[in-house]
């Protein structure tokens, strides 16, 4: 009885790191798939600058729009 | 305690009610007085802050959940934090963002090129994650503003048949499925769109989706946190993880003293009785059984992915590009003679209407591959529970169901070894 729950909690133990490892993995995509776009010069975000990562390094239109707001300048755009 | 929680759920969604009905008659606005719609790329002063703030309080939600889950094991503490959540996360933050609704940012940031997951909403979704596969569903615990509202309305819950809570449970895996389908393919965030208590948390919302919320709150008053058993895509996933965790809630502090009294304490059915004496002579039978479930599976497979990709045509219809393009075809061909706003604006764009229609060919044929995926994994779902209510358990003392456990504390002091544990506790304290 011992060993089966030995052997239960080894398979257990080998998924519950196995998922862990997906999750580090996602975390990697993630990164590396927003570094990219940004040097494509890509948005990461579908044009929305809010909660966005790169935002204080991002120079497309967009963000300069939103940068100028916040610093009381007004619209970029002229609006 | 049931008459507290009535009284904090009623003044809880007292003002969500009369808000979000106000809300409805405020006259809509003027779009035609040459009025510019201001730039929605700004984002409000501190949100990036504010989102990191809620990361951490997530985290320490989480760390306090566990510690009064397993080691302190207090429902009043844990309802403490329930309430806490319920107020943070849910009325304050304005229930985003949200775990079950990251799902959708995930499945979006592995299959569209030209989305990136922020930081944030990746810490939203695989904190509570994390936590399950150490220490079982403290999240939907204490810290899930979703589960919390629900939690406050078991007044009176009655018992169902375990096969009826596990056929109802489908439905999940389908919005779990449906979630990611149409993530996947850029059609919508169904997830968000269809969460029936968000429009309490805001103060507004669809009339359709607060009557849901409410319908929801209603049948929870007896039948306990029904979001969360039969419909939350992020509780399937919740499920499995929690299957394999490191420590889990038990009912007992030590040994099960097979007392039952802990039997009907669980308004989830989720306490497991000792299984019942095994008789040798069902062996070959259940051996036969078993095989059949499993040729059964693969069929379960293939017709779910036919059945799915039937309704591939009317799952495209949810992206509005396909709408458009329909729309625009309908126009084209002179099937009718108006326009609405939305061909209007398109046609104003000056885009060339074939590259509308390959778009939405492209989409039409996404969907019928996912639908084929979707369709098989709902067969292999309703397979896998055949053969999961086929295979005998052993077990000897009453325990909660790893899957199904909301870790809600409510069955600790229903055991008499945790009255024990509790004198002793304060025998101790009086000592010093």
């Amino acid at each position: 009885m011992r060993k089966v729950q030995n052997r239960r909690e080894f398979f257990a133990a080998v998924l519950r790191y196995g998922v862990l490892a997906g999750f580090a993995a996602i975390g990697v995509i993630a990164g590396v798939k927003s570094r990219r776009l940004v040097k494509e010069g890509r948005c990461v975000r579908g044009g929305v600058c809010s909660g966005c990562d790169v935002f204080e390094r991002c120079a497309l239109p967009e963000a300069l729009s939103a940068k100028a707001v916040l610093d009381g300048g007004g619209d970029a755009s002229g609006r | 305690m049931i008459r507290k929680s009535l009284i904090l759920s009623i003044l809880l969604l007292a003002v969500p009610y009369a808000a979000a009905f106000g809300a409805e008659r405020f006259p809509p606005p003027e779009f035609e007085s040459g009025y510019e719609l201001p730039s929605p790329t700004t984002p409000s002063p501190r949100v990036d802050v504010f989102e990191y703030i809620d990361a951490v309080v997530l985290f320490a939600a989480l760390s306090v959940g566990t510690y009064l889950v397993l080691k302190k094991r207090s429902r009043r503490w844990i309802f403490a934090l329930m309430v806490f959540s319920l107020v943070y996360f849910g009325f304050y933050r304005k229930g985003c963002v949200c775990p079950i609704g990251a799902i959708q940012n995930a499945a979006m940031t592995v299959f569209d090129k030209s989305y990136a997951m922020p930081v944030v909403v990746l810490a939203f979704l695989i904190l509570p994650f994390v936590f399950t596969l150490f220490f079982g569903r403290v999240f939907c615990a204490a810290v899930c503003p979703l589960g919390a509202i629900q939690d406050l309305f078991v007044l009176k819950p009655i018992a169902i048949p375990r096969w009826l809570d596990s056929s109802l449970r489908l439905f999940a895996y389908l919005y779990l499925g449906l979630g990611i389908l149409f993530a996947a393919t850029g059609s919508a965030f169904v997830i968000c769109r269809y969460d029936p208590f968000v429009g309490f948390f805001r103060v507004t919302g669809s009339f359709n989706m607060i009557v849901a919320g409410i319908c929801l709150l209603v049948i929870g008053i007896f039948i306990g946190r029904p979001y969360c058993r039969f419909l939350c895509p992020y509780s399937v996933i919740l499920r499995q993880f929690s299957r394999i965790s490191r420590w889990r809630v038990t009912i007992t502090p030590d040994d099960c003293i097979q007392c039952r009294l802990c039997e009907d304490a669980c308004p989830f059915g989720a306490i497991r009785s000792p299984a019942a004496k095994w008789r040798g002579e069902d062996y070959s039978v259940g051996k036969k059984r078993l095989a059949l479930l499993l040729v059964l599976l693969g069929v379960l497979v293939v017709f779910g992915g036919w059945v799915a990709s039937r309704a591939s045509g009317w799952m495209a219809r949810v992206d509005w590009r396909v709408r458009l393009a329909d729309r625009v075809y309908l126009e084209e061909t002179g099937k009718v003679s108006d326009t609405t706003d939305a061909s209007a604006a398109f046609r104003a764009t000056g885009e060339e209407i074939k590259e509308l229609y390959a778009e939405a060919s492209d989409i039409e044929a996404k969907m019928a591959t996912g639908s084929w995926i979707l369709g098989g994994f709902m067969g292999l779902v309703a397979g896998l529970k055949l053969v999961g209510h086929s295979v005998r358990r052993t077990r000897t003392d009453y325990e909660a169901d790893r899957a199904s456990c909301f870790a809600c504390g409510r069955c600790f002091t229903y055991c008499p070894r945790e009255h024990a544990r509790l004198d002793k506790l304060k025998n101790k304290e009086e000592g010093k």
